[in-house]
């Protein structure tokens, strides 16, 4: 038996893999963060009174996990899914009918967003009922606030992807109140100072045209799949180091 | 950690291990769901295929006893024992060798006798050659060398012969060896190969996979996976009555004809091709799915999809049979309809109606036509009686008349009269259009109107002058010219007049009484809005509605077709229209809200869904409704791909720029007057309802159709009585004939022919074919009285008797023959035997497949036939 364990940990392989062994003292739990590329945005010890769940609710990290739940379920239904006129809605009714776990997929999708947005304004409600936008963590409030907007915006360009009739017209009014916006928007105050028509307003820039059609399905396709999630990613990880550098989670002040 | 109270670590624990279990449950619940749950095709498949393989089994296992029984096991022993037999002889060490040597000795035969024919091919060219050579020079040693050339070809030729007769005994000698083995086997491989094949069918049955099975089709964006659980909807074999397992009834048609790789499934039936999780889903029954799939004979909707002509359409005899109904109603006179574009009006001129008709008539009509006549096919606009007298006013007004009744029922006819016109109406035929207390009329399709209570009504000198010329006074009218004197008219008009009163009728302005200007406008106004102009010619009137965006720019009446719109919404895609663009106003919650729903219900009642609707009730029976939704529902606007498209031949004329066939000359004037067309065919114009007579030149004689047209009389008895064999049942119409016109008594106008001659003449000219020979060829090897009594003996012997009567003989489903000989011409009926359904495709008679002397001797028979007291 001793053998057999020293065959399989006492090699490079396994040594290369683990590197460090399970003895639990501070050391080797310090190592366990250091070493491991995942877990080094997260502080090295962490205090008792911080992981109390009625002071944080935890919302932050249920957040991050819905995050990774949709990236994972987001790519699987890519596999399925054209971002084309013709095709767009077929798919969505392949992945139901007829792809191997589709159902569940695009589900799972679809619950995870409504689930994210919730909590995330959850968690930003305890953050300003418990006061932890306040000094030193104004930097990473403002951080937070960019990460709601974008949570919004990749809801807000998800819907337009089934190309039903409930996305077309919800992306059609949206896109319509950013043609009202003042002096970007062709219909907002003060546009005509700055020569804007129909076709070089803010609603053509997130269409891709005059109204909605093939473009606008392309570039909510792009802004959902590949730019939001990666400005999201890189602002997450600035959060998250925020949250380090600034004196751990916040906790109650005893 | 260590600090923590022990219990609440446990709990922690706890609380963990039952999410883990309760998460694997999940998990394996969605495995199981995603296999099975969500596939319920697989079942149906399972089901399908076991369903089969006991078919198949049962057949196998009959076809098996078969063979024990028919002696064929027992006979196939005893083979397979003889062939045993002979392969053990043939195995005998000698028998094999020699077997070996004579077969090398056959190959070596066949070789010399392939070489030989070679080297007779090869002198055979010289010797041609040779002789070209000759023939044009004609020198002598050409002619030299043509003779030894010869005596090669002789050699060669002789040797050949010899190398032949060694062929046969070599054969022989070889299959006695082999004890005839090789026919045993071919024997015996024969006698297995229905059984084996049954066996195969079985085994690939087995073998099928239990897979998603779909039809792609990439013009029409669609996969149907129908046939994932509809797995034998395509096979000629039915394993089940039970759904899904069925074939597809009438399946030579509507599967034969299009092919399912091709058109897929929700091309004809709708529905959700892709869906295959619940039936409900996959039959497009859900909610916000628009196309539920169409069943039974609302499939039939979709033939209108391709089809431009559906008349004589095998398998769309419903929705042919419902379409008549849009023409019956005239709804394409309000509203835009493909392929009933310049139909003509439904209703008749009223320009000058206050000529026509009594006031309290037309006031009593406008309110309430069914309740007048229960068959009327003018809708109620539910006007209210000042309205009614409004429209009746700006009518007659516009006659040049007052407010004026006539009450006829107060005058005593003259019955002498009455007697004479009672004659002329029953000798002609008036009855066949017009309905009277109930009989005649309706079964032909030119919905005259009915008389019953026509006394009432008309005015004695407009009905005169209506039958003396009916041209006149409508000059698109369905009503033909008939040849009366003056005097017979007179006598018809007294005798309707007071054969046919009204006992309800009104009659309060026997004393005429003037008609008030704002009553006029109003009229005018009223009869704008509803815009009875659609169904009615009104003079002054005759341009429809503006379009609403010209409308606005004050534009009120155009005199350009393209401006033009019809009062009504447009149905060219009526079948096809978004659900939420259909208002189903305060009916939204208590009718389904799909468009089969709301367009019964606005066929039922036009005006229930809100105020201020315009279209009248027409009154529609369910059975109606019905009919006229499913053509309704067939006009869509859905992406058909032009590879199915299947036009009628006037659409594919118009296409190719065929001009469309028009009359000519003194002819276009006879049937002007006479309206042929009502009843007959003539070069695609027309109905179907009589005979066709686009070649009618060349089938009849002309003496015959000169005594018909002066007495017309009944040639087909039953099949008058029951069109294409009356298999869809209805009413059984009575006995109908041609009316007679009186022919021959007036000359056409500007000519000195009269009109029979004019008729004559245009069938003789104009509607023939030279497919139709004059004559048929003559037989010198035969004598005529033999070939008579051949043509009598395969009458006799083909059963024409059946159908065909002779004196009082035979059956009444074909014309009667006794006259043919006086009727037909013999190159139709030469060419009619060769092939009855290339003149008439529809015809119920059985092709024979006479030979060519056959039918000469049939046609000189015939021609016999005559009836000689003419």
């Amino acid at each position: 038996m001793n053998s057999l364990y020293d065959k399989v940990k006492k090699n490079l392989i396994w040594k290369s893999v683990f590197r460090r062994d399970y003895r639990d003292n501070a050391r080797s739990r310090a190592m366990a963060i250091f070493g491991n590329v995942f877990l080094h945005l997260h502080p090295v010890k962490v205090r008792e009174s911080a992981v109390k769940l009625r002071y944080t609710w935890g919302m932050g990290g249920i957040t991050f996990l819905a995050f990774i739940i949709l990236t994972i379920t987001g790519v699987v239904l890519m596999f399925y899914y054209h971002p084309t006129v013709d095709l767009a809605y077929l798919d969505m009714k392949d992945l139901e009918f007829q792809a191997p776990y589709g159902v569940i997929s695009r589900n799972l999708h679809r619950w995870a967003a409504h689930f994210m947005v919730i909590v995330v304004m959850i968690h930003m409600f305890r953050v300003f009922m418990t006061g932890s936008y306040k000094a030193p963590r104004q930097f990473n409030w403002g951080i937070g606030v960019i990460l709601l907007v974008l949570t919004f915006l990749l809801s807000f360009t998800g819907y337009l992807l089934p190309w039903d009739q409930l996305g077309f017209w919800a992306i059609t009014v949206g896109t319509n109140m950013g043609a009202a916006t003042p002096l970007l928007g062709f219909q907002g105050p003060f546009s005509e100072y700055l020569h804007i028509t129909p076709y070089n307003d803010v609603r053509f820039a997130l269409l891709g045209g005059a109204s909605v059609g093939g473009n606008a399905l392309l570039r909510s396709y792009i802004w959902h799949c590949i730019a939001i999630p990666l400005i999201s990613i890189i602002l997450m990880f600035v959060h998250f180091w925020r949250v380090r550098k600034d004196g751990g989670i916040s906790r109650p002040q005893h | 950690m260590a600090r923590e109270n022990q219990n609440t670590t446990r709990l922690r624990a706890q609380i963990f291990a039952g999410l883990s279990v309760a998460l694997l449950l999940l998990s394996a619940w969605v495995i199981w769901d995603d296999e099975f749950g969500l596939r319920p095709w697989k079942h149906y498949q399972k089901e399908y295929k076991a369903l089969k393989h006991e078919k198949l089994d049962k057949e196998y296992q009959e076809a098996l006893r078969d063979f024990k029984r028919s002696g064929g096991a027992r006979r196939l022993e005893m083979l397979e024992k003889q062939l045993a037999k002979a392969e053990d002889a043939f195995k005998q060490k000698g028998v094999h060798e020699r077997y070996v040597k004579l077969n090398a000795q056959l190959d070596d035969l066949h070789a010399k006798m392939a070489l030989s024919q070679k080297e007779l091919q090869t002198v055979r060219g010289q010797y041609l050659e040779t002789e070209y050579y000759f023939t044009k020079t004609q020198k002598p040693e050409y002619k030299k060398k043509m003779d030894e050339l010869q005596k090669q070809i002789d050699v060669i030729d002789r040797s050949n012969k010899e190398l032949l007769a060694k062929d046969e005994p070599l054969r022989l000698e070889i299959s006695k060896l082999t004890g005839g083995m090789n026919e045993i086997r071919a024997e015996i491989e024969a006698m297995k190969k229905g059984l084996e094949e049954r066996k195969e069918k079985i085994a690939n049955n087995d073998k099928a996979p239990i897979e998603i099975k779909q039809y792609m089709i990439k013009d029409t964006d669609k996969a149907d996976r129908c046939v994932s659980c509809h797995a034998g909807i395509e096979s000629s074999l039915q394993v089940s009555q039970k759904q899904p397992y069925t074939k597809h009834p009438l399946g030579f048609v509507y599967i034969g004809k299009h092919d399912p790789g091709k058109f897929g499934c929700t091309f004809c039936h709708r529905g959700q091709g892709r869906a295959t999780t619940t039936i409900e889903k996959a039959h497009g029954n859900v909610k916000h799915f628009a196309e539920p799939m169409l069943k039974g004979d609302m499939t039939q909707t979709s033939c209108l999809n391709c089809h431009g002509d559906i008349k004589n359409l095998r398998g769309a005899e419903k929705i042919a049979g419902n379409t008549e109904l849009i023409r019956k109603y005239g709804c394409y006179s309000c509203h835009k309809i493909p392929g009933y574009e310049g139909m003509g009006d439904v209703g008749p001129e009223l320009t000058n109606v206050g000529t026509k008709v009594n006031y309290s008539w037309a006031v009593k009509w406008l309110m309430d036509p069914k309740k007048y006549f229960s068959t009327a096919r003018m809708p109620k606009f539910f006007f209210t009686k000042d309205q009614a007298e409004s429209i009746a006013d700006y009518l007659f007004s516009i006659s040049g008349t007052t407010r004026h009744d006539v009450d006829y029922a107060a005058e005593t006819p003259n019955a002498a009269l009455v007697e004479k016109g009672k004659g002329l109406w029953s000798q002609a035929r008036c009855n066949l259009c017009h309905m009277t207390n109930g009989k005649g009329g309706n079964h032909i399709k030119v919905y005259a109107p009915d008389l019953s209570k026509a006394g009432s009504k008309l005015n004695k000198t407009w009905m005169f002058n209506w039958i003396k010329d009916p041209n006149k006074y409508y000059p698109g009218t369905k009503m033909p010219r008939f040849r009366f004197t003056d005097e017979e008219i007179k006598a018809l008009v007294e005798y309707i007049t007071s054969e046919y009163q009204d006992d309800d009728a009104e009659a309060n302005y026997t004393a005429p009484s003037e008609i008030k200007a704002a009553s006029i406008k109003k009229g005018k106004d009223l009869i704008q809005q509803y815009g009875c102009y659609g169904c009615h010619k009104i003079q002054g009137m005759e341009m429809v509605q503006v379009a609403p965006s010209l409308k606005s720019q004050g534009v009120t009446f155009l005199r350009s077709d393209e401006m033009r719109e019809k009062i009504g919404t447009e149905l060219s895609s009526i079948g096809s229209k978004p659900v939420d663009l259909l208002d189903f106003g305060k009916l939204k919650k208590s009718i389904p809200n799909d468009r089969l729903s709301y367009i019964k219900q606005k066929l039922r009642d036009p005006r229930g869904f809100r105020l201020g609707l315009r279209m009248p009730n027409f009154g529609l029976t369910e059975k109606e409704v019905n009919e006229l939704a499913a053509v309704l529902y067939g006009f869509t606007d859905s992406n058909v791909p032009t590879r199915f498209l299947v036009p009628s031949r006037q659409e594919l004329e118009r296409m190719a720029g065929v001009p469309s066939y028009k009359f000519t000359g003194d002819f276009a004037k006879v049937i002007a007057d006479l309206k042929c067309t009502n009843c007959h065919s003539i070069k695609g114009i027309g109905a179907d309802y009589a005979p066709d007579l686009s070649i009618v030149g060349s089938k009849l004689q002309e003496s015959w159709i000169r005594s018909f047209l002066a007495n017309p009389d009944v040639i087909r008895p039953l099949l008058q009585q029951m069109p294409k064999l009356g298999l869809t049942g209805g009413v059984k119409p009575a006995k109908i004939t041609m009316p007679k016109f009186n022919l021959g008594k007036q000359r056409v106008e500007d000519t000195n022919r009269t009109d029979v001659d004019v008729v004559m003449n245009y069938f003789q000219q104009e509607l023939v074919t030279p497919d139709i020979p004059k004559d048929i060829p003559v037989l010198v090897d035969v004598a005529m009285p033999e070939q008579l009594a051949q043509g009598k003996k395969l009458y006799d012997q083909k059963g024409c008797v059946s159908c065909h009567q002779i004196g009082s003989d035979g059956g009444a489903l074909g014309p009667n023959l006794s006259n043919v000989g006086n009727r037909l011409r013999p190159g139709f009926i030469f060419k009619h035997l060769e092939n009855s359904r290339k003149f008439k495709p529809d015809i119920v008679e059985p092709n024979y497949g006479f030979t060519e002397r056959e039918r000469i001797f049939l046609t000189n028979y015939l021609m016999t036939l005559k009836l000689t007291a003419k």
